[in-house]
């Protein structure tokens, strides 16, 4: 019982992850540099979400961690693209 | 031939080992590469062929001031008249700020407004200055200012008899910008509180890398070539066939769109067939791509200050 509510509720974290970074992203829209700061953030926190939820669920492979690596890295380059145009 | 290519590249299938081949990470892989390229490709074009693809900009003297002067009118504020003398003030702080590659109102050497402001000849009883860049029209400036309450308080103050106007554009910081500085000032000698400027932060001064505005000119005392020197200072206007902006988050929004159609379709799949196998979470790639959406809907070009 007690680990079927685990996924739930690292879902709910990453939601709040996301919402928090998101609102912060909206802060400091004045600031390019902060903005592309903000971005890295949060790739570099989701990517540390997926780890601990995938080793949690003991799922952890390195085709896992390269996975999540390259969107964190995708999300990067569209946020660069995107401020720096 | 065309629907297995088609079913390998979205559809989870033994053939791409039951994840859709467009989320493998070899090809999430190309994407970057292709962001990478386009990225490099369209700053090239843009240096190459600025009347092809480039920024956008409508921004016009008289619409800044109409719209001012409505704001004003709005509130039952009189009427602000444009001074011949704030607008020579706001090209020198235009200039100044090209030559010195910055973006504050007082300049790395400690030079403010108000300076500018007395060199023109304007003897201020009261004065403002606000700053905005990279706006693409008129009315995104005044809105924005208006937006902004420090930038308001100088619009809607019933102090303020001129105004001043210097419209350029340049390199600043390494970035191709359009300039708006906007002077405020009344002589009249009872009021004697010079405003203080807004919120003050130094900018980076690295190397100037652009200026537009001819140092010389300014320094010219005839009434008719400063006249005429302003008068190339009253807009901005630049249409390219293909503007930079607008063509970036089509591009990237449509991508966004393309990533987190495919997640949503290779879950579906996978979900009813019930597969089991060795991959990312793609509920959580969705609400990750889904806040990187909405952040990037936060971004905006124009920055006042």
């Amino acid at each position: 019982m007690k680990r079927k509510w685990i996924p739930i509720l690292n879902f709910i974290v990453l939601a709040i992850i996301l919402s928090s970074t998101v609102f912060l992203f909206g802060q400091v829209r004045e600031n390019k540099m902060m903005q592309i700061l903000v971005g890295i953030l949060i790739s570099i926190l989701y990517v540390t979400w997926g780890m601990i939820h995938h080793a949690m669920q003991g799922d952890l492979y390195p085709k896992v961690v390269v996975e999540y690596l390259l969107v964190g890295a995708i999300a990067v380059t569209l946020i660069v693209t995107v401020v720096w145009i | 031939m065309m629907y297995r290519f088609l079913r390998h590249f979205f559809l989870p299938h033994h053939t791409n080992n039951h994840r859709a081949k467009a989320l493998h990470p070899d090809i999430l892989l190309v994407y970057i590469l292709l962001l990478a390229v386009f990225n490099f490709s369209f700053r090239y074009i843009h240096t190459q062929y600025p009347s092809i693809l480039g920024y956008a900009t409508d921004i016009r003297l008289g619409e800044l001031l109409d719209l001012t002067n409505q704001k004003r009118t709005a509130l039952g504020l009189s009427q602000l008249k444009l001074n011949e003398k704030l607008s020579l003030a706001a090209a020198k702080k235009a200039q100044d700020m090209f030559a010195n590659n910055y973006w504050s109102h007082t300049s790395p050497e400690g030079k403010t407004p108000w300076e500018f402001v007395t060199s023109s000849g304007y003897e201020y009883s009261m004065a403002g200055e606000n700053l905005a860049k990279n706006f693409s029209d008129s009315s995104g400036v005044v809105e924005a200012w208006m937006a902004s309450r420090t930038h308001k308080d100088n619009i809607v103050k019933p102090g303020y008899k001129d105004i001043g106007y210097a419209i350029v554009n340049g390199v600043l910081n390494g970035e191709e910008t359009t300039l708006v500085v906007q002077m405020f000032g009344a002589t009249n000698k009872e009021e004697v509180i010079a405003q203080k400027p807004v919120p003050l932060s130094t900018g980076t001064s690295t190397e100037a890398l652009g200026d537009q505005i001819p140092m010389n000119i300014l320094d010219v005392a005839s009434p008719e070539a400063t006249k005429s020197f302003l008068s190339s200072l009253s807009s901005v206007i630049q249409t390219p066939k293909i503007n930079i902006p607008t063509m970036t988050r089509v591009i990237v929004f449509i991508f966004l769109g393309f990533l987190i159609a495919i997640l949503i379709i290779d879950g579906c799949v996978v979900s009813r067939r019930k597969i089991i196998r060795v991959a990312g979470h793609n509920v959580a790639h969705i609400m990750f791509f889904m806040a990187i959406c909405l952040a990037l809907m936060f971004v905006k070009r124009g920055v006042l200050l």
